[in-house]
């Protein structure tokens, strides 16, 4: 775990020297996710609603459940 | 399909909700990106204060920036639904009213940290949203984020 977090110190030390452009240009990586850009829009009254909406109908493999 | 959120279109979301007035912060992993967090995501997430006169002046931001609103969507966000998630645009971009751990936005938006005049949640907000939310991919990112936090609080002194 301290070899692992060396290795993390290690790279916010290096993305500190990047400026933020370049920092953006690495960081935001847009795929498609299925369901979930299938909709041009959608809103949830409640957090707590979003949330039974991605554990219904997410592929649980994207993340978004609570559970794989 | 839209292009990855890139750093010209968060200094149009600055330009655009400064003219407007708009109320809002960064969140979410974008959030921590912009603080320095070196990891990857697929949209800006916006923290955006509920209140009928900000919300309005979203709708008028979003359209400024080349989201397409349709009627239910633009209804959506003068009633600041909680969380809506906006696939017509530039980018994808997902706007919060209401995120998972943090209280009221006024106290989010005393907290924040202001990076190239873009405001951001701080790291610690960030944190407790995500652990609140306790998604797989959140419980993923956490030990990494914490550790950037530990990172990031050490140079601020």
């Amino acid at each position: 775990m301290e070899k692992i977090q060396e290795e993390w110190v290690r790279d916010f030390e290096a993305a500190a020297h990047r400026p933020l452009a370049q920092r953006m240009r690495y960081a935001f990586i847009r795929t498609y996710k299925p369901v979930l850009d299938d909709a041009p829009f959608r809103s949830f009254p409640s957090m707590e609603d979003y949330r039974r909406w991605c554990e219904a109908a997410l592929p649980s493999w994207l993340g978004y459940g609570r559970t794989l | 399909m839209a292009s990855s959120f890139d750093y010209p279109q968060a200094q149009e979301i600055k330009r655009i909700f400064a003219v407007r007035g708009i109320q809002y912060l960064f969140i979410g992993k974008s959030g921590a990106i912009l603080l320095g967090f070196p990891d990857t995501t697929q949209d800006a997430d916006l923290f955006v204060k509920k209140d009928p006169v900000n919300c309005a002046a979203l709708v008028h931001g979003l359209k400024d920036l080349g989201f397409s609103l349709d009627a239910q969507l633009e209804e959506d966000l003068f009633r600041g639904k909680d969380f809506v998630q906006i696939r017509t645009g530039p980018f994808d971009l997902d706007v919060v009213f209401a995120p998972d751990g943090i209280e009221t936005f006024d106290e989010a938006a005393r907290r924040a940290v202001v990076v190239e005049g873009f405001p951001v949640c701080h790291l610690d907000d960030i944190i407790r949203s995500k652990e609140k939310a306790d998604r797989v991919k959140d419980r993923e990112a956490l030990p990494r984020l914490k550790a950037f936090r530990e990172w990031w609080i050490s140079r601020q002194k």
